[in-house]
């Protein structure tokens, strides 16, 4: 596995380094390096750092080999059974307006994260490969528990899930939605508040004065702190497992996700936050990933539009499962 | 079953908007003109809305309901008359305040954000004073539970007129209105720590003039809320309004 990871990153270096850049853009092109606090891509002893581009049997970053690269290393069963699944859907996003002069804008403190906020990317159905394009490190428990997800869709079937109880979906589905959120913020805690499932992500700065809850959350247990000017949130103890997208990316209740946030205003009128989330759940991967998000200001979008999903879901005319059936339990 | 709202079309409109009104940089932090920012809890819990003086002046229409509610209710029938009941549906405007639990007050760009304790519940109050967005897709158009509300300032008085409203909420555990019901509500601090609605319900369908009811909230400690979740509770058989 480990072989096969960096033979990927060896191989595809260079053009991603471009390709990655269209994506992103030259606003979120710091995302391409960890901000402050931030892991390597990747937990390989020895391994480049941020991505950085390497060529495998160690002759250096972005040399091949006398021979060429080597042929690629059998997938491991995982990564086959991920490999053959059906494509997800293409996530699409209408632009939004630029913010325009004269508009409220974010506070000058790095560290004051306040304001309204709107995902600004497509959204992405599955999570396929991680911010450096590496594709997802899928142990054979994961890849079955994905495999299962889509193939319920493909097969019309899908299983229940918290969005389509109108539960709390976890914090990187509330994000990854294409919804505004604004986000207050005291020395204590920073609160997020989403215009979709009535989304509450709280980030508690001081552990001893908000102490894990006595039940656990459905959006867990987050506590943050400062390393720069990034904010670095660790959020565990969910209540159940969670979707981390809309076709099932998996992590397990014991799961851990490390969310890196910033605010970045280049001085163009755009300012933004990147988040790099980092998922850490050995129960399906057989390494800590990382994507990165990012969430264009947008004041214009704090009036909220109604999300009242519990008309539906409770509607005792229809059935209360929606018409999802259970998911079987590994 | 999850909606959706196709919203992006909207930001050239809504930035537009913005830039109109020239509100002032670096508004993000704190509230512009009076602070009704706080943690807030009704002072005398009920579930009733009480005219200040006499009984509701309902029309026949409008007791006709009433009296039709309270058979449901008798028949425990919730989902034929009160769907916050029987489906953890927002109670909307006003009903939202008379929940026990306590919400918070935020003011950013001019919107007062109500956030409830209870179920995690919104609604806002757009005092930003900027003019109407463009609405190509017609949300507008779509019903709502909390309505649509407009507010401006007298004085140190918030003066919110709130309209659109769906008519599947009730304006306490019983009293039914109109989707023309128009709410009026004057919010002021009458104390540093009291803040008072004074609630004006005009339907003329349900009721004979527009009458006034009264509530008082108490500050609160600065707090995170803990998630609350109606469903879960009413799918565990448990209250949809916890009892206090």
């Amino acid at each position: 596995m480990k072989t096969a990871f960096l033979w990927r990153r060896g191989l595809k270096a260079l053009a991603l380094a471009g390709a990655t850049a269209l994506v992103f853009g030259a606003g979120a092109a710091g995302a391409q390096i960890p901000p402050n606090g931030a892991p390597p891509a990747t937990s390989v002893p020895g391994g480049p750092p941020g991505g950085a581009p390497q060529a495998p049997g160690g002759e250096g970053p972005g040399v091949p080999s006398q021979f060429g690269p080597p042929p690629p290393p059998p997938l491991t069963p995982a990564e086959k059974l991920v490999a053959e699944l059906p494509p997800p859907m293409p996530g699409g996003i209408i632009p939004t307006a630029p913010v325009p002069a004269g508009a409220p804008m974010p506070n000058a403190d790095p560290r004051d994260l306040q304001g309204t906020w709107i995902h600004n990317q497509k959204l992405e159905f599955r999570m396929q490969r991680d911010m450096y394009d590496v594709p997802v490190p899928y142990n054979m428990n994961g890849a079955k528990v994905l495999a299962r997800r889509v193939n319920s869709l493909k097969n019309g079937a899908p299983f229940i899930n918290a969005s389509a109880m109108c539960r709390p979906p976890g914090p990187q589905w509330q994000r990854d939605l294409n919804f505004p959120f604004q986000i207050f913020q005291s020395k204590d805690w920073i609160e997020f508040v989403f215009e979709e499932y009535h989304g509450r992500w709280q980030v508690i700065l001081d552990s001893a004065k908000t102490p894990p809850p006595a039940q656990k959350a459905y959006m867990g247990y987050s506590v943050g702190h400062w390393i720069g000017d990034t904010l670095v949130v660790e959020s565990s103890d969910f209540k159940q497992a969670l979707w981390l997208d809309v076709d099932g990316t998996p992590l397990s209740a014991n799961g851990k996700l490390i969310q890196r946030i910033r605010k970045v205003d280049n001085g163009d009128h755009a300012p933004f936050l990147e988040v790099v989330t980092t998922i850490v759940d050995p129960t399906y991967y057989t390494r800590p990933w990382s994507v990165v998000r990012t969430f264009g200001w947008h004041p214009g979008l704090t009036v909220f539009n109604e999300y009242n999903c519990e008309e539906q879901i409770g509607d005792p005319s229809v059935r209360a499962d929606a018409g999802l059936v259970p998911e079987p339990q590994d | 079953m999850t909606k959706t709202h196709p919203r992006h079309g909207i930001g050239a409109i809504l930035a537009g908007a913005l830039m109109a009104a020239g509100i002032a940089a670096s508004a993000a932090a704190a509230p512009a003109g009076p602070n009704l920012e706080g943690v807030w809890k009704i002072v005398t819990p009920t579930t009733t809305l009480k005219p200040v003086d006499g009984p509701i002046p309902f029309t026949a229409q409008g007791r006709k309901q009433y009296e039709e509610n309270k058979r449901l209710q008798a028949k425990r029938a919730y989902d034929d008359y009160d769907i916050t009941l029987s489906r953890c549906n927002s109670p909307g405007t006003p009903r939202l305040m008379l929940t026990p639990e306590r919400f918070k007050i935020w003011q950013r760009f001019g919107v007062l954000t109500f956030d409830f304790e209870w179920n995690r519940a919104l609604r806002q109050i757009d005092a930003s004073g900027l003019p109407p967005v463009g609405d190509p897709l017609g949300m507008g158009l779509i019903p709502k539970m909390t309505g649509i509300s407009k507010g401006h300032w007298e004085g140190d008085t918030l003066v919110a007129e709130t309209t659109n409203f769906s008519d599947r909420t009730l304006l306490d555990d019983l009293v039914p209105h109109t989707a023309d019901m128009k709410v009026t509500e004057h919010l002021r601090l009458v104390s540093p720590d009291t803040l008072e609605d004074r609630i004006t319900i005009d339907d003329p369908a349900y009721f004979a003039r527009p009458w006034d009811a009264v509530v008082a909230y108490k500050r609160q400690p600065d707090a995170l809320f803990p998630e609350d979740v109606c469903l879960d509770r009413h799918d565990a058989h448990r209250p949809v309004f916890p009892p206090q």
